[in-house]
């Protein structure tokens, strides 16, 4: 079974693909993005009809995004990761949601945590994060921390009025 | 009335001489709602017209917080992104670490694991029947069942030291060996709940008031399901003999039988019959582990579990969870820490991509049996 | 199961539940009794309770606290107080702790565990909201002590730590091809092993405090598990300037308070040192050591080291990196003291000797070889040429036992003998030989005469008889284990009493009575005997390996009075400095044969001459 869809992907597709066993059950593509969607839809008429989700990440030394389309087959029972890599720079991606209509909050998603943009996607409106001003937040360049502080710092919440004792007091907690 | 900047405000959203239509939010105050999650009706009458998922209430950013903590510390963090069943999460996360580091671990750690999955399963399902049962208004059957899920916290709470989020699984194993005598009364309370189905099947199931809001209600075909990314019960609702613990073993699942039992049917009733087949036949899966638990070690000695160290490299890693396939991706390059941890909840296609499709046109009542019957579980979504 | 019609009779079905027993439980007017015990379960993971007693300090709980709910709160004890511990102890902030119990898995000591209280309420004692959000913290801050302990829920046993208490094993020659060779015995960790091993480290820093040159450990054995030798090794010298030699024979105290050794085996922390240095090769290792000489100009200032021991070569080294010019005088053929003539080669090969002199050599230390001051060189000389003088002359000579024919011509000290092996001459070996001293030195040349012996007669017969029973024996555990694999017999708690003679002149074996005692309750030396209980080994050559002493024969007697000396040691404060001014005194001889104090007495002199002469 796993070999099958490998000879068969690498006989089809072999000049636009690498394909690499990793572990049981599991099989890795790596390809260009604009070829995405056809290996995709040709993956969906192999019986890879399952795309269980998509995942981002960021490779920012690289200076690139990686996108991860994780495809199963209850009939083979495969695992396969579609995997594209996007310039982080200019980051968008063909909107898949023409083969997987779930793909669209999976999209959603990503665009609110990376910032790729599909194009093709209906909504990609914030989805989880609100009033959200800052870099998108699943960037590596995006520090969790440093975002805490500065908001929820007297500062950050806008307490720079209150009695002078107060703020004494608030400071020394946060210092010890 | 004050409303700060970009909260969403009750939006009239058209008006003529016979309706005028609003937004409403159902939920995520609402009794037939988890509190942290929420949908944006456009409602006519009853009727509703869109839908918008409102979720983020629970957004406390697990995968970046993830990618800040040791190999290790993150067992902390991660069943609390399924609260009723949380164990699916440690042992999916703990089977992409080991992937990637490439070990196997003792067969023992499988058994306790699998063991340990199949009573998170039970715990959860008394949840979702309860939660069927609290969304039509059922509540005794309900809290009857909180009982029985007490029971199976109790013995949580025997191994693992607590009762909701056990912190129980480690790369590598688990943390703690079964304790004299545990074993004894997990097969008692095996016993124990399967006396209880004839009673729950009389409450619930043969209930004609359950039968009629249940039936037809959010139907799906098997091939819809499939290609919507529907996974465990809800598909196996639909007739597809799908299950991650027969398609691709983990733990200790490839060492025994695992049966599969179909109830058919596409829609809420068969969703709900789905979970209560599923139920008994973890029951027995239970009987079976316990019958052939191994002897060995609980777990694989790694090292110095503060500084495990993973190799380059990612995995794809997935367990046959209550609800559905619950998968973790995991990408090291080699640290300290991962690099990148990517959820894949279950909840995710029914409630924020079939809503739309199944909410249209339906009365607001159903809304919360309709989630109830998709286990719809925000924390997965949000994360 | 059936999803058929209700029966008509179905509510009555009510009537029947009237009379169950409710499932419900009214606490608390029963007991919650599930786990054999009222309350909850035995491994329950509530608040914490910490031994103050047994908690060595070292922080493992708050490096590994997901939540960073610990900080560590200074008990104000000094150092000196704390043998194997740090000053500090966990606060727990119960506003941020999940219950994970990952302390207590990470705990080495074995102190903190977690109970099975887990109700803490108390109505707010102030009004002001200001002061009680800071009562609130207060509240909520517990120091864990002993408060719950008798009532303990999750804790951790050495199977379920996240420690690992197994030590990578080292790779020995076996016993019986080693004894017939001279070569270097242990053969290193790999690559693996010592990353392995490197990842033991909690980087708790306990054994910083107690090694005598205060190394920087844990960034080291940090920087081999990082992979990062360069930085491994750049820690090193900046305490210890004989890395690769201290790699091999140093006595590592820093192991016997290792935090890991509470629960398993301590870091090979000495084995770590070697493999930074073997794996990055000596000329990188000169390279970083010598990386310190652009960064201070010359400062035109002279000093004369009498004596190229480890406190000699250290002192070099550090005087060297602060601009100064340093001058070497020794009396033997080649830098390294006892280190190259007293310690045997299978422990300590000439190369590593000789790399880490490189690094001496490289900072431009003048080494004026085989000048012996005194002789070649007055030591007035020296007072006058140079801006300051380090004595760091060790303890070249042996002391005897002076028991009945201690002069006879078969009778040998063993420093002298080990002196003679490293320098390749013919030294008597005979066939039966008996030894006298626990020591280290006593192993030495037990097992660098079993050698001999192997090499010559092909087999070993050597008795060791040393005063201490085998637990008092100053001599490693290791070296007395070793000793024993190599086939020599270990004879403790027996004192010498006579050398006895045969009628043609030659010696017959050891007579020796039982030794009862050795250190009296105040750990001061005062052997008891038992003459009654004698015995007899026998053997055709005696070594003597009891003691060491210093040869000051190039300075006056008055001088040496003048610069503190005290029945054969010096007595000095932390500068080094004897009482005469610019005549500082360092190594064996103040503080007793041991490596790594002498390269602490050299850093120290170091300094305080740099001080002194106006550096930085
Ligand atoms: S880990 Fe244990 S020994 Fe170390 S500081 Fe914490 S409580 Fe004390
Ligand atoms: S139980 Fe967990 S969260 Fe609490 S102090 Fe210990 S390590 Fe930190
Ligand atoms: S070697 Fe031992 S004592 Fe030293 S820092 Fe590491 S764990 Fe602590």
């Amino acid at each position: 079974m796993y070999d099958h869809i490998f000879k068969r992907a690498q006989s089809l597709h072999g000049d636009k693909i690498t394909c690499e066993k990793k572990h049981p059950q599991q099989l890795e593509i790596k390809t260009d993005r604009h070829y995405v969607m056809n290996l995709l839809s040709w993956l969906k008429t192999e019986s890879y009809v399952h795309l269980a989700f998509i995942s981002c990440i960021d490779w920012i030394e690289e200076n690139q995004f990686e996108l991860v389309y994780h495809v199963y087959s209850y009939e083979e029972k495969n695992h396969i990761l579609v995997k594209t890599r996007l310039d982080r720079d200019r980051p968008w991606m063909h909107s898949i949601i023409d083969v997987w209509g779930h793909a669209q909050p999976y999209e959603q998603e990503i665009h609110e945590m990376f910032g790729v943009y599909f194009p093709g996607n209906p909504d990609l409106s914030g989805l989880f994060l609100h009033n959200w001003k800052d870099l998108p937040p699943m960037r590596k360049d995006f520090n969790p921390k440093d975002y805490s502080l500065a908001l929820y710092s007297l500062k950050g919440m806008g307490h720079e009025a209150l009695d002078m004792d107060f703020i004494q007091e608030i400071t020394e907690l946060e210092v010890e | 009335m004050y409303l700060p900047d970009g909260y969403t405000t009750l939006e009239k959203i058209s008006e003529n001489d016979d309706h005028i239509l609003y937004d409403l939010f159902f939920g995520p105050n609402h009794p037939g709602m988890h509190g942290n999650f929420g949908y944006v009706l456009d409602m006519v009458g009853t009727e509703i017209l869109k839908v918008r998922p409102n979720a983020g209430q629970l957004h406390r950013g697990f995968e970046k917080a993830m990618e800040n903590k040791l190999w290790a510390q993150n067992i902390s963090l991660i069943p609390r992104v399924c609260v009723p069943d949380p164990d699916p999460n440690e042992v999916a996360y703990c089977q992409a670490v080991e992937a990637i580091m490439g070990v196997d671990i003792p067969m023992r750690a499988k058994y306790i694991r699998s063991i340990v999955l199949e009573m998170s399963r039970l715990g959860s399902f008394l949840m979702g029947m309860g939660g069927v049962a609290g969304a039509l208004g059922h509540y005794t059957t309900m809290y009857l069942m909180m009982i029985d899920r007490d029971l199976i916290l109790d013995l949580f709470e025997a191994l693992t030291g607590a009762r909701v989020y056990h912190i129980y699984n480690i790369p590598g194993g688990v943390r703690r060996d079964i304790p004299e005598g545990w074993t004894d009364k997990l097969l008692a309370l095996c016993d124990r709940l399967d006396q209880k189905l004839p009673e729950w099947d009389r409450l619930l199931y043969e209930n004609p008031v359950v039968q009629d809001r249940l039936k037809g209600l959010g139907y799906i075909s098997a091939s819809e399901a499939m290609a919507s990314g529907i996974t465990g019960p809800s598909l196996r609702a639909c007739g597809v003999a799908a299950d991650v613990r027969i398609d691709t073993p983990y733990a200790a699942y490839g060492e025994i039988e695992v049966g599969i039992n179909l109830s058919g049917g596409g829609d809420a009733l068969a969703r709900a019959v789905q979970v209560r087949l599923d139920f008994e036949e973890a029951v027995r899966i239970i009987r079976r582990l316990v019958a052939a638990l191994p002897g060995g070690d609980f777990k694989l000695d790694v090292g110095n579990l503060a500084k495990l160290r993973v190799p380059a490299g990612d995995a794809y890693s997935k367990v046959e969870s209550s609800k559905g396939e619950f998968g973790y991706y995991v990408v090291s390059n080699g640290g300290l820490k991962p690099y990148r941890v990517s959820v894949r909840g279950p909840s995710m296609p029914a409630g924020m991509y079939l809503c739309h499709k199944h909410l249209r046109g339906m009365k607001i009542d159903d809304v919360a049996v309709w989630m109830a019957s998709f286990a719809i579980c925000p924390p997965d979504i949000d994360r | 199961m059936s999803l058929g019609e209700k029966s008509f009779f179905a509510p009555f079905a009510t009537l029947a539940n009237l009379f169950k027993k409710p499932e419900t439980i009214a606490y608390p007017a029963e007991d919650l009794n599930v786990h054999g015990k009222i309350g909850p379960s035995l491994k329950y993971r509530g608040m914490h309770a910490n031994d103050h007693q047994v908690c060595i300090g070292c922080a493992s709980c708050e490096t590994v606290c997901p939540t960073a709910a610990i900080t560590m709160k200074s008990t104000g004890a000094s150092d000196a107080e704390l043998k194997g511990a740090n000053a500090q102890r966990p606060v727990i902030d119960y506003g941020r702790c999940c219950f994970c119990g990952f302390c207590v898995d990470a705990c080495p000591s074995g102190s903190l565990g977690m109970t099975r209280e887990y109700i803490y309420t108390k109505p707010s004692e102030k009004e002001d909201p200001l002061e009680e959000l800071v009562w609130k913290r207060d509240m909520f801050t517990i120091e864990p002590g002993n408060r719950w302990a008798d009532n303990p829920g999750w804790q951790c046993t050495n199977d379920e730590t996240w420690l690992d208490l197994d030590r990578q094993h080292m790779h020995h020659m076996a016993a019986t091809e080693r004894v017939g060779s001279f070569i270097e015995f242990v053969t290193g960790f790999t690559k693996e092993e010592a990353l392995r091993e490197a990842a033991r480290c909690i980087e708790c820093g306990i054994c910083t405090k107690t090694c005598p040159a205060n190394m920087g450990i844990p960034e080291y054995i940090r920087g081999i598990y990082d992979n990062d030798l360069d930085e491994s090794i750049r820690v090193m010298y900046e305490t210890n300037p004989l890395p690769g030699i201290c790699g091999r024979i140093c006595t590592h105290k820093c192991e016997d308070v290792c935090a890991i050794s509470h629960r398993g085996e301590p870091v090979a922390i000495r084995w770590l040192k070697r493999y930074a240095i073997d794996a990055l090769g000596p000329d990188r290792v000169t390279e970083i050591a010598t990386h310190a000489k652009e960064l201070f100009p010359p400062t035109g200032k002279n000093i004369a080291i009498v004596g190229a021991g480890p406190a000699g070569l250290s002192a070099a080294y550090y005087l060297s990196t602060m601009g100064h010019g340093v001058t070497v005088f020794e009396r033997m053929p080649k830098a390294g003291g006892t280190m190259r003539y007293g310690i045997p080669s299978y422990r300590l090969p000439d190369s590593a000797i000789d790399n880490d002199v490189a690094a001496m050599i490289g900072m431009g230390v003048e080494f004026r070889l085989n000048t012996p001051v005194g002789e070649k060189v007055s030591f007035e000389t020296l007072k006058n040429d140079f801006d300051a003088v380090i004595v760091a002359v060790g303890f070249p000579g042996g002391r005897s036992t002076r028991v009945e024919n201690y002069d006879h011509p078969d009778v040998g000290l063993a420093i002298l003998l080990l002196n003679r092996i490293r320098l390749d001459e013919e030294i008597p070996v005979h066939e039966n030989i008996v030894i006298i001293g626990g020591g280290n030195v006593a192993m030495d040349i037990a097992r660098s005469m079993a050698r001999l012996q192997k090499v010559k007669y092909g087999k070993v017969s050597i008795c060791l008889t040393c005063l201490e029973s085998e637990t008092e024996m100053p001599a490693d555990r290791e070296e007395i284990e070793e000793s024993r694999e190599e086939g020599i017999v270990i004879r403790d708690g027996w004192a010498p009493k006579r050398i006895e003679i045969a009628e043609d002149g030659s010696i017959k074996g050891l007579q020796c009575v039982k030794c009862t005692q050795v250190f009296d309750e105040n750990r001061r030396f005062n052997p008891k005997f038992d003459e009654g209980e004698t015995s007899f080994y026998k053997g055709t050559q005696v070594v003597e390996a009891i003691g060491q002493t210093a040869d000051f024969s190039f300075i006056t007697d008055e001088e040496l009075k003048q610069m503190g000396m005290d029945r054969g040691r010096f007595k000095v404060d932390e500068t080094m400095e004897s009482g005469v001014k610019g005549i500082y005194v360092i190594g064996d001889i103040v503080h007793g044969p041991d490596v790594i104090h002498a390269v602490a007495d050299g850093h120290k002199a170091a300094r305080s001459i740099d001080t002194w002469l106006g550096g930085h």
